[in-house]
Order: structure tokens, then sequence, then C-alpha cells
């Protein structure tokens, strides 16, 4: 036995991405990024602390143990600020999210100058996490903001370079070696590389992220684009659903109109014409109105949203199906729980869902073989399996029955009034939904469709 | 003595559709082809039950009118049921009890009108004869 699940992705319509962000989808995700940093600083205050601890206790350095702790306890103190902001204050607006992470940024390239005018300077191989800003800069804002940031990460570093230097700030000595910090070739060598990485790494980083914005801009547009597309689809779709629906649903009510009126005065082969005549017409009209649910289904989502009752749904629809039911003698077996089981859904999806399952195992079902209706409530959600005896669908077939219009050559012969609507109505109104559907089927002996209905 | 149906609808043909099923039933049929002129026949003929469709000039145009038949004194007692296509066109589906405070109609009848749910539902308010 073939078992096939339709996929359970919901299809939801996307948010145009906003374009005055940097490369950020909103303000929320730069949150994320926000939170992110936050960890990172509480990691660099504590490893500051015990670096320095460690490097005077074991390597024999002689550091100023107080005005580093100073400076720990500073960036512990503001990371608890920006730690307490981001819990209470909503991320709403994305400029002020940004103009903060960009104060934030400023203020620990202070701390970082000010520790390390504590901790060597020019001596400390650490003053490279400078660097580390510069790239993070990179990745939150655009081109010239990158620049300002890596510009004010060298002047400071610079600063307190030449200031050890000249003698302006003391230099605290990191071994017990000659101190560097005074001699000019190692002073104007250790500048120079550290401008060229961080001019390259801040060129680099503007590169790419433009690059990476181009792309994201490109996807925007696009995206837009898709959009206005697929609005203009729906709406041709409803459009010519209704013009045609019109003239055909009158014509079709006119010919029944006749057929009530002077049908039983009628010969039979005209008569019996008149009914196939019907029976076409009303083929048509299922034809564009499945054509309309297919294109109408977020239309549906947000209208008639009520507690649908499933189990008095099941037998309005079972109840819809009885002239057939009994004309074919279907042996009907219904088993629900025993209390009502209500799903807030729209109404219409619903039914539409249900009745394409219920009146599918009517259609496809052999002469009085068995017609089962089955329902389980999962608390998160509902299954409904629908069960016939009836022609099923061959394991080839099982991946298509899914196809807008695709009718398998068996459903074909059992009858000509499908549509081939009905199936990818059912599976695209369940997964917009949040359900899936699935199906079971052998051949010859009949097919168990079943949908999951979910609550969320 | 035969019943009168007032029908007021733009569309002609569903207009004779439902006079040919009417008429077979035993029922006499008058028709209007816009709101204005269904509203005088209503006031001069006082019909039994009125067919109504919702949508003609205008998109409520049905509405209004049924409004203006409820504020009759001749007319507000008349049974009104409401020929629809919301639901097919909206998803919305009408419904007589919960929609009775903005829509004073007694019933909806969704199109494609369906004969046999026509004459159904005009028996229902109205017997052929008196």
């Amino acid at each position: 036995m073939e078992r096939r699940t339709a996929g359970a992705v919901a299809q939801t319509v996307p948010e145009p991405i906003a374009s005055e962000s940097a490369h950020f989808v909103s303000a929320d995700s730069l949150r994320l990024r926000s939170d992110w940093f936050n960890r990172m600083r509480w990691i660099a205050a504590v490893g500051m602390v015990a670096a320095s601890l460690l490097a005077v206790e074991f390597g024999g350095v002689v550091l100023p143990r107080l005005p580093i702790l100073l400076t720990a306890t500073v960036l512990l103190a503001m990371n608890t600020v920006y730690t307490l902001r981001n819990r209470r204050v909503p991320a709403v607006d994305i400029r002020a999210e940004l103009r903060v992470v960009k104060l934030q940024m400023v203020l620990d390239l202070l701390l970082l100058t000010v520790l390390l005018g504590f901790s060597g300077g020019v001596e400390n191989p650490f003053h490279f996490v400078y660097i580390i800003h510069v790239l993070l800069a990179g990745l939150l804002f655009k081109g010239g903001e990158i620049h300002r940031m890596s510009l004010l990460a060298g002047l400071l570093f610079t600063a307190e370079v030449l200031g050890e230097a000249t003698g302006l700030v003391p230099h605290h000595h990191l071994s017990s070696g000659p101190e560097m910090s005074r001699d000019w070739r190692f002073v104007a060598s250790g500048l120079a590389a550290f401008w060229l990485v961080l001019v390259a790494c801040a060129y680099l980083s503007a590169s790419i992220m433009r690059h990476n914005r181009t792309i994201k801009d490109d996807l925007v547009v696009r995206q837009q684009q898709l959009m206005a597309a697929d609005k203009a689809k729906i709406d041709f779709f409803r459009y010519v659903s209704h013009e045609v629906k019109t003239p055909v649903v009158t014509a079709q009510s006119a010919v029944e109109a006749v057929l009530a009126v002077a049908g039983a005065d009628m010969a039979e082969k005209p008569r019996d014409l008149l009914r196939r005549t019907v029976e076409r017409l009303r083929q048509a009209t299922e034809i564009v109105q499945g054509l309309s649910d297919l294109t109408r289904g977020p239309l549906h989502q947000g209208q008639d949203v009520r507690d649908v009752n499933l189990n008095r749904l099941v037998a309005t629809l079972l109840d819809g199906q009885q002239t057939l039911v009994e004309s074919r003698r279907l042996r009907v077996e219904v088993r629900l729980p025993a209390e009502d089981v209500l799903l807030r859904a729209s109404e219409t999806m619903v039914d539409k869902v249900l009745g394409n399952l219920i009146s599918n195992a009517v259609r496809y079902n052999r002469d009085g073989g068995r017609l089962i209706v089955e329902m389980h409530d999962l608390g998160d959600a509902v299954r409904v399996s629908v069960a016939d005896e009836g022609i099923g669908i061959r394991p080839e077939d099982l991946g298509r029955i899914f196809d807008e219009f695709y009718r398998t050559p068996e459903a074909k012969a059992a009858s000509t009034l499908g549509t081939g609507l009905g199936l990818p109505i059912v599976k695209r109104f369940i997964e917009q939904m949040g359900g899936e559907i699935a199906v079971t089927s052998e051949p010859g002996r009949g097919s168990t469709f079943t949908a999951t209905l979910r609550r969320s | 003595m035969k019943r009168t149906i007032l029908v007021i609808d733009d569309d002609i043909d569903l207009v004779e559709i439902i006079r040919l099923t009417l008429e077979n039933e035993g029922y006499g049929v008058i028709d209007a082809q816009n709101g204005a002129r269904g509203l005088e026949l209503a006031r001069e003929r006082k019909p039994d039950l009125i067919l109504l469709d919702v949508m003609m000039g205008e998109i409520d145009e049905g509405f209004q009118v049924a409004y203006e038949l409820r504020k009759g004194d001749n007319t507000r007692d008349i049974p009104i049921i409401m020929l629809t296509a919301v639901a097919d066109q909206t998803g919305y589906a009408f419904d007589p009890e919960k929609d009775s405070d903005f829509l004073p109609v007694d019933e909806y009848l969704e199109k494609p009108v369906s004969p046999r749910r026509l004459v159904d539902l005009v028996r229902k308010h109205l017997p052929p004869t008196i």
C-alpha cells in the first residue's frame, strides 16, 4: 500500500523587507544580534579580569590591578544596563536600535583603549581586538559608518600608543625585557601594521556587505514584483471566474427551469439531452468555482472564522450525499467522538476540505462499498479520515492527484463529471490552515484520505 | 386568487427564469430592473413577496431597497428573499438570523438559483393561492 503525504508547510504571503534597515529584516532581528553582543561582552569582561590576574600571578607581569578591575566593573555595569534595556524596551524602531548599538560600540572602543593603557599599550598583543570591532561594524552598518567606526578605532589606538611614546600617558611594561613603547621604530612599525590590517578589514568588510546588500535589494525588488504578479493573477482569476460563471449559471438555471416546467411533457431523448446539458453546465460551474477557490484561499482564511462543529458538519455533508449514497447502495460508517469536536477555522475552508473528500469517496466508490468517516481529537489537532472501497489510486498516480486538473484514468472512466480541482483545493486549504493531508490507497481496493487540521 | 411576487433584478434572463418557474407553480410575477422602479412597484402593487437582488447598478442597491421597504408603511411586512452571489465572490455567507441587524430580509438565496430551491423557499413564506 502506497502512502503519500502532502507538504505541511503553511503558505504565507511574505512581508516586504524594510528598506531602511542596513542588513536586518526587522528591529527584532537586530535585537537578537544585540543580545548576542551582550553575551560576548560578559565573556570579554570576565576574560579581561581573569587574564590580568593570571598574568600577574603566574606571568610575573606587573599590572595595576585596581584600574583594570575598575575598567572591567564599568564594562559589566554598562552591559547590565544594555541587557536590562533589551529585556524591558520593545524593539520597535530599527533606526533607534541601530543608534543604540552604535553608541555601545563607541563606548566599547573607549573602554578597550583605557584597558590597553593599563596593560602595555602597543606591547599588548590583544590590541588587535580593535579589528574585531571593525568586522562587527561591517556586519551592522552601511559603508560610511563602517569607515567612521574604523577611523575611530585607529585614532584611539594611535593616540594611546603615541601618548605612551611621548610620555604623556604612563606606560605599564608587560615583560621583563626592554621597554618598547618609546622605541620609535617599534611604535611606527606596530602602528603601520595595525593601520594596514584595520583599513584592509574595513574595506573588505564594507565591500562584502555592499555586495550582500545589493543581492538583498534585488531580492526585495523581485519579491515585490512576485507579490504584485500574484495579486494580478488572483484578481484576474476572480474577474474571469465571475464573468464566466454568471452566464453559465444563468444558462444552467434556464435549462433547469425548462425541465421543471415542461420536462414531463417532453419526449425522452430531448429531455435526457437537457438533463445532460444541465450536468455539463454544472461541471463548468464547478471548474470556474474551483479555480476561484484555489486563488482565494487567503481571502477565506480571514473570513468566517468560527468554532466549526465538525461532528455536525460531517453529518450535514453526508446528508447532502444521501441520494447518491442510496442509489449506489453504499454502507456508511461514521466513527466520531461522542462529544462534539470544535475547530476554530474558516468554515468555508473546512467545509470544502471535508466536502470534497466525502463526495470523492461517494463518487469513486464501488456500488455496495463501504464509506468510512473517522475522526480523532488529538488535542492540538483534529484528524479526519475518509475511506472508500472504490477504484483506488495506482502508486504512480499518488504523486499527481494533488496537481490541478489531473484526473487518473480510473477516475475519468468512473465519472465524467469530475473537475480535477477538488483534491488540489483540499491540499491548498489544509496547508493554508497549517495542517497536512495524507493518502493511502490500493488500486481496485479503495483509498483513505487523512486530513490533519491543526488548532493553532 | 393568485399571489403576486415582485422580482427586482437587473439580469433579464434570470428574471425570465424565475418568472417561468414561479408562474408554473401558480404565482403571478411582476418585475423591475432597478431598485427605484422596484420600490415604486412595491408601493403601488403591494406584492405578497419580493425577490431582491443584492448587486444591481450599485454594489449595495439591494441593501438600500431593503431598508426603504422596511421603512414604508405599506411595504414593511412584505417578506423579502434576497438573491446574492456574495458568498461566491467574497467567501462570506449571509445568515438571516445573524445578519438581520444590518440587513432586514427574511431569507437569502445564493446564486445560481436552483428552481427547486427557489420554489421551496417561496412556498415556505407564501402558499401559491389564498
